[in-house]
């Protein structure tokens, strides 16, 4: 009796040990090479590498959720998980509702075109034509601002703005360079297309680029990502698993040697 | 020809069809108890009724449905902080069944007061002449009859509801939807996938049909088909 109590009493409290270090992870699944889900159900991509990673590093239990995009802040804000790894860019708009770690890579956009089909891409060369851009993302605030002549054709994901392009369903594409040259371009569906004008990077300062989000006050749980993050950058694991994915840097700036 | 994503998608039909079914059921009950309150004397149960009806037929489906689990969850979490719980999570296939029970039992109240409405108020009251209790009344008049009338309003609801449950993977159920919109971001075959699921989605309707327009023939038995004029 007095044995069953004893680990009773051990039980709870190591359970009570292990509850703290446990950490949900909402991540999204539709935008490879970042996330994306095989027919088993299983994820995969660059951004559940690095929540692995750096789950491995907190040395924290970690569970990923798989949540559509559009419902990926209020489920953060529900309690439904505690962070957030889904290509997420840093923006104001988002700081006012989530705290950012320090980012975890930046890439820089670019427009994706038929080969060919324009001369230049300024604002006055665009207008009247049709740009697809992923809708609540900084690109689309960016093309609104700067494109107001052009009309946007604005979808819901990231890879549908390349489905868009090859359906003809506008004139040119406004995207991430990376999905764009991964998800598009080098499969067949994007033949005849390319990456055109300036690559541009919308943020500006240090801590633009993309984060991984955190409810609000959270700072314990940032302070234990941005150690794993800076330990993960530090001894190569970072560019071990960006490797796999990119032939080029994506690197945030800030770590930048 | 679906890269391997076949069973995953099927699996997506289970969730799919768990949640209409699930919803169906509380729908009828949400549906029977708005039907009765709008029928009854009390001016008090008929507000209620006629508010509900009114309110929920009102508003998309999508904006209710992020209410009860975005809105809930919130509520909930401050509840539970205030009297020291731990978290409470409220899943989202219970929000999804509950919301979706909630607002299509407002048109199955619409759809089972017509059909009570349908009876003969004569042979109500000839049953009570009888000396029949009000429970053989219903039980031997309304309910067969009622259903009969009830059918083709019913079999329209189910309909809409199996297709508005594919709203749920916005809050986060693994659906038939969801799933065949991750196989064709990872193949990039949206035609493919879209053009599977509304082939299942023709398949369940079919049968619906089918399975719902046999039911209506049982329970028509005996009955003079209506003049059709």
């Amino acid at each position: 009796m007095r044995l069953s109590l004893a680990a009773l009493s051990l039980f709870a409290l190591s359970g009570a040990a292990f509850a703290q270090d446990q950490v949900r992870i909402g991540v999204e699944g539709n935008y490879p090479p970042f996330s994306q889900v095989a027919p088993d159900g299983s994820l995969s991509g660059f951004d559940i590498d690095i929540a692995n990673a750096i789950c491995e590093q907190m040395q924290a239990e970690c569970t990923l959720v798989q949540q559509e995009w559009d419902g990926m802040i209020p489920a953060l804000a529900a309690n439904k998980f505690d962070m957030i790894v889904a290509s997420m860019t840093i923006t104001d708009e988002r700081r006012k509702v989530v705290d950012f770690s320090d980012p975890y890579y930046d890439v820089p956009s670019r427009f994706v075109a038929a080969e060919g089909a324009f001369e230049g891409y300024s604002p006055e060369e665009l207008a009247g034509k049709t740009i697809i851009v992923l809708r609540n993302s900084p690109r689309a605030q960016y093309l609104q601002a700067t494109y107001p002549d052009s009309r946007i054709l604005a979808v819901d994901r990231e890879p549908a703005v390349y489905l868009e392009l090859a359906a003809g369903r506008g004139d040119i594409a406004f995207g991430s360079s990376v999905v764009s040259a991964e998800a598009f371009l080098k499969q067949p569906e994007g033949e005849g297309f390319a990456q055109v004008g300036e690559t541009l990077t919308l943020t500006d300062s240090v801590d633009g680029g993309v984060g991984i989000a955190m409810r609000k006050g959270d700072e314990a749980l940032r302070t234990r990502v941005n150690q794993a993050l800076a330990a993960i950058l530090e001894d190569g694991s970072y560019a071990e698993m960006a490797g796999r994915y990119f032939d080029f840097d994506i690197t945030p700036p800030h770590a930048r040697q | 020809m679906f890269h391997g994503y076949l069973p995953m998608i099927l699996d997506g039909l289970r969730v799919t069809l768990s949640v209409a079914l699930v919803s169906l059921a509380v729908a009828c009950i949400f549906g029977l108890m708005g039907a009765s309150a709008k029928l009854s004397a009390s001016p008090v149960l008929r507000g209620i009724a006629g508010a509900y009806t009114t309110v929920i037929r009102a508003l998309p489906d999508l904006l209710l449905m992020l209410i009860v689990f975005y809105g809930g969850q919130i509520l909930l979490n401050r509840v539970a902080a205030a009297r020291g719980w731990d978290y409470i999570d409220i899943n989202a296939f219970l929000a999804g069944t509950i919301t979706l029970g909630f607002v299509f039992g407002a048109y199955l109240t619409e759809t089972f007061r017509g059909a009570i409405l349908a009876i003969p108020r004569g042979q109500i009251e000839a049953g009570h002449a009888m000396g029949l209790t009000r429970g053989q009344v219903m039980r031997d008049i309304v309910i067969p009859q009622m259903v009969r009338h009830a059918i083709p309003g019913f079999t329209n609801n189910w309909l809409v509801m199996l297709k508005a449950t594919a709203l749920v993977s916005i809050i986060g159920l693994d659906d038939m939807v969801h799933r065949a919109s991750l196989a064709s971001a990872a193949t990039r075959e949206p035609f493919t996938f879209y053009a599977l699921i509304g082939a299942i989605y023709l398949a369940v309707t079919t049968l619906s049909i089918l399975a719902l327009g046999a039911l209506e023939r049982r329970v028509s038995r005996g009955v003079r088909p209506e003049a059709t004029a």
